[in-house]
């Protein structure tokens, strides 16, 4: 039996032990595969995989969840016992919602690679292999790690919803290493056969040499390009405040309403799990379609996102962003993508009088959250630009910047690239971002 | 505890067999159980178990981990297997060997001290509990959500290795805590309590009674209220005191990550970045003024990382890190204190079964000073005291550090004044940690667990307890962020 189909069986074995009641069972199940390397030679090198059953019962209006990975019969009665046990303590909950039945909506191309999901020990040491090569041929050390994974996620309930995904990820980052200063390069998606380690590692090693002797440079005002690596995470922290739990509760820089101008004419964000670079999951972990959702077009907010609980108390549409219910965070846009503009990254440097190039950004924290001020520093390469052309690297930066004035006036390449993090996957353009404000600086 | 003595005999009888030049298994049994309340609703009420089994297989002196659920004889074979593969496959690509294989043999057995066990206070009990404190949150009508929790952890866990080592473990973690946003036309403030994410401790329901989040609640949303219309904090050079939960963050930040012997080493540069410490620096560098200690006790009471053995089957050990100012140490593993000449201290730790083990840090405490709490206004001119983290950045090199508070009160002339919000202040770590003139005495020490420490590929999350008091620093950068 393939994967999927044993996930499905499984789920239809906890709904026959479940007998009657509303209840809905969510079987995730991840292979992950990581080769990490420091200092040209492999340090930690693992491979997990589980499968995990979660179950959701709703008795009288109160839910109750439990969740085991011993997929015996015995554990799964006892782990829907318990989530039984749990519902009848819990005090009812009116705006709760039902269970409702979903057909599967199509999973869209390219989200499942059978040479990610097969790829070996071996075939991971061997793209480490050459990512590290690439750097020692520079003279540096490279830091990174290659990874694969297959992911499948089935959900089932009594309403009669029976939906199923499979999908693949890989990623490849490289930080090249010299005596004062460092470049990085990543490329992530869901066909191992994309990971080239010696293309990245060629580029973050020209960067670690470009950033040789690095120059201070004063803190301030500076027009900004930055990197998608460095932009996603810039951008990444915006994602939570498309919440419809965000809005409401007021945190939200869209409290003040939708179908507002909050952002530049020429900023357009959308939600998009079926965008070729991302190639995500259709369905939410209520296994409900997700919606391909415009965030702000053209700078003005058109939308947020929502699950069963939430477009139920706002009486708004379920646009299928929710996590496993019922759920504190709230729902979340998971597939965000900023759209491109007009020029090359090439263009926006040439067309620049005074200002960084940026490749990466790190540890950014909301200082403000209403106003969308973030603090974070600069990583890995960070260059000056004089009259369009890149003069000298420069040392590390510390910023304090609103995220919605930096997208006031901004302009974007045509190109996208997907970048991640632990806790994202997006897809941006390079941007070039006038008035960035930076605090201190550093040494480095 | 279930014995996994004829499972693990197998998983490392595989991994020999497959030629490891040593191996070692850890069986992980876990409960995991979360109540929330938000906005008056249950918003979790779970209950989650999860078994499984990690094999470390050191061939060629590189290493290969493999994890799964999988308890049959094919799946011990399999990610055994698996395991000597993926080690076979890291030694192939360089020369360079980070890793030995370790002699030491224990047979122990160990527990977290636990007062109450959780379990014996019925679940409608921690509901109610949680129900009252959220309602209590939210008497303030500014207040436009609310959240209280509280969490159970419990983990039994046994260490085998070809070496003959059995060590087994039974860690009982508890936290719990409030949280309260107040909205207003253009503004938005937060509280939490106690600290910024809870209490979380090594213990039973005794760490939820010493929360007393009934008795807190109604003054958490009354503050995240009050600083709606309080001002700005003001700006400048001025002296700064920070209550124990943020002294706990100081350390966590710019102390307890930058002495991971792993990140000095390079191991994490690519991610969680490296460090500004050098081996050669113990002893010489001076990180703070000599007031400030810093030392690691991975056998502490109602430490969030107790444990008497590490997760590669080290025995705990008292350590210095900072000692009256000076660098003495690191936060090392067997290896990576091998690289420097020293003896693992016991400090990996691995998230859960299906985690690699890797340095982390554990309970990495300030040792308190000698002056009440009060006295550290006394010659304050004028100051800030901070309470309460809301935001928390450094540099990858652990230097440059700026952080927020949620709450702030101006000090002028030795007296606590004015409330203030959006309390910030930055700077540079050991400028800072020398700029340490008096650190509270012991009444004022909390043990401060951080249930959500972020470090390594994949992410593990690491418990950690910084245990502190308040503390005064003197001309520090406060404001930063909101200059104009």
């Amino acid at each position: 039996m393939s994967p999927r189909s044993l996930r499905e069986a499984l789920a239809q074995r906890v709904l026959s032990l479940a007998g009657r009641g509303q209840l809905e069972a969510l079987v995730h199940e991840e292979s992950l595969a990581l080769t990490r390397f420091t200092h040209n030679a492999i340090h930690q090198n693992l491979a997990e995989h589980d499968v995990n059953v979660r179950v959701r019962a709703l008795v009288d209006g109160r839910t109750g969840v439990a969740a085991t990975n011993d997929l015996s019969d015995a554990s799964l009665a006892a782990t829907i016992a318990r989530a039984r046990a749990i519902a009848a303590l819990a005090p009812p909950d009116p705006a709760l919602p039902g269970l409702a039945f979903n057909d599967e909506p199509a999973a869209p191309p390219g989200a499942y690679s059978e040479a990610t999901a097969s790829a070996s020990p071996a075939d991971r040491a061997g793209i480490a292999a050459a990512t590290i090569a690439a750097a020692e041929r520079a003279g540096l050390w490279a830091a990174g790690y290659v990874t694969t994974a297959s992911t499948g996620l089935t959900i089932a309930n009594t309403a009669g919803t029976l939906v199923s995904f499979d999908g693949t990820t890989c990623g490849l980052n490289v930080k090249a290493n010299g005596p004062d200063a460092s470049g990085f390069a990543e490329r992530h998606g869901n066909d191992v056969a994309a990971l080239d380690g010696t293309a990245l590692g060629t580029l973050a090693a020209q960067k670690a040499l470009a950033g040789a002797r690095p120059a201070s440079v004063a803190p301030g005002a500076w027009t900004v390009i930055l990197e998608p690596a460095a932009f996603g995470e810039l951008i990444s922290h915006l994602t939570d405040h498309f919440s419809a739990q965000t809005v409401d509760e007021g945190s939200s820089f869209l409290a003040d309403g939708l179908e507002r101008a909050y952002m530049g004419p020429n900023v357009t964000i959308a939600d998009d799990f079926a965008h070729p670079l991302l190639a995500g999951c259709p369905f939410d972990f209520e296994g409900y379609p997700t919606r391909r959702l415009p965030l702000v077009a053209a700078g003005v907010a058109k939308h947020v996102v929502t699950d069963a609980a939430w477009a139920k108390r706002l009486n708004l549409a379920n646009t299928g962003h929710g996590l496993p219910a019922p759920s504190s965070d709230g729902p979340q846009a998971r597939h965000v993508v900023v759209s491109g503009g007009t020029k090359t990254t090439e263009q926006l440097i040439a067309e620049t009088a005074h200002g960084l190039l940026i490749t990466r950004l790190w540890y950014i924290r909301s200082v403000d959250r209403r106003k969308t001020i973030v603090t974070g520093m600069t990583r890995d390469g960070t260059f000056e630009i004089r009259d369009g052309q890149l003069t000298r690297a420069v040392k590390n930066l510390r910023f304090n910047q609103s995220i919605l004035a930096s997208l006031a006036a901004p302009e974007f390449s045509h190109d996208q690239h997907r970048t991640t993090s632990y806790d994202y996957q997006i897809v941006v353009p390079t941007a070039k971002l006038p008035a960035f404000h930076f605090t201190s600086t550093t040494d480095f | 505890m279930t014995n996994f003595d004829a499972l693990a005999a197998r998983a490392l009888d595989t991994a020999s067999a497959r030629g490891a030049d040593y191996a070692d298994v850890r069986f992980e049994d876990g409960r995991s159980e979360r109540i929330e309340v938000r906005n008056g609703a249950l918003a979790t009420l779970s209950d989650e178990t999860s078994i499984g089994y990690g094999i470390r297989a050191l061939r060629d002196g590189a290493w290969g981990f493999a994890a799964s659920s999988d308890l049959s004889d094919a799946g011990l074979d399999e990610t055994a297997a698996r395991a000597v593969a993926i080690a076979q496959a890291g030694a192939a690509v360089a020369a360079r060997r980070f890793a030995e294989a370790p002699s030491d043999r224990y047979v122990a057995e160990f527990a977290t001290p636990v007062i109450r066990d959780p379990a014996t206070v019925p679940l409608d009990r921690r509901v109610a509990l949680l129900l009252d404190a959220e309602r209590a949150l939210r008497a303030t009508p500014q207040v436009r959500a609310g959240r209280a929790w509280i969490d159970l952890w419990r983990t039994d866990k046994c260490f085998y290795s070809t070496t003959g080592s059995r060590i087994a473990q039974s860690i009982l973690q508890t936290g719990s805590g409030l949280w309260a946003l107040a909205a207003g036309e253009h503004d938005a403030q937060d509280r939490s309590y106690p600290g910024d994410v809870g209490l979380y401790q090594t213990g039973g329901w005794e760490i939820v009674e010493a929360a007393a989040l009934g008795e807190n609640a109604q003054r958490i949303g009354e503050e995240a209220a009050a600083l709606l219309t309080a001002p700005q904090c003001p700006a400048g050079e001025l002296d700064l005191i920070l209550g124990s939960s943020q002294v706990s963050l100081q350390i966590h930040e710019s102390c307890g990550h930058a002495a991971e012997l792993d990140r000095v080493m390079g191991w994490e540069a690519n991610f969680s970045g490296t460090s500004f410490l050098d081996p050669a620096q113990i002893g010489k560098l001076r990180y703070g003024s000599e007031r400030v200690t810093i030392e690691i006790d991975n056998l502490m009471p109602r430490g969030l990382a107790t444990a008497a053995y590490d997760d590669e089957g080290a025995r705990s050990v008292r350590s210095d890190i900072v000692r009256d100012g000076r660098l003495a140490g690191f936060e090392m593993s067997r290896d990576t204190a091998r690289a420097i000449g020293r003896s693992t201290n016991a400090c990996v730790r691995a998230s859960s079964w299906r985690s690699v083990p890797m340095v982390r840090m554990c309970n990495l405490n300030l040792v308190p000073g000698d002056v009440p709490f009060e006295a550290l206004f006394e010659d304050v001119a004028h100051g800030i005291y901070m309470e309460s983290n809301r935001s928390w950045s450094i540099d990858d090199h652990r230097l440059n550090f700026q952080f927020g508070c949620q709450i702030g009160w101006e000090i002028v002339n030795g007296k606590r004044g004015r409330m203030v919000k959006n309390p910030t202040y930055g700077g540079v770590t050991p400028a800072f940690w020398n700029a340490c003139d008096a650190i509270a005495d012991r009444d004022s020490w909390v043990a401060w667990g951080t249930p959500n420490c972020g470090k390594g590929e994949p992410m593990q999350t690491g418990r950690t307890t910084q245990a502190a008091s308040p503390a005064r620093f003197r001309n520090v950068r406060i404001g930063v962020g909101y200059e104009s």
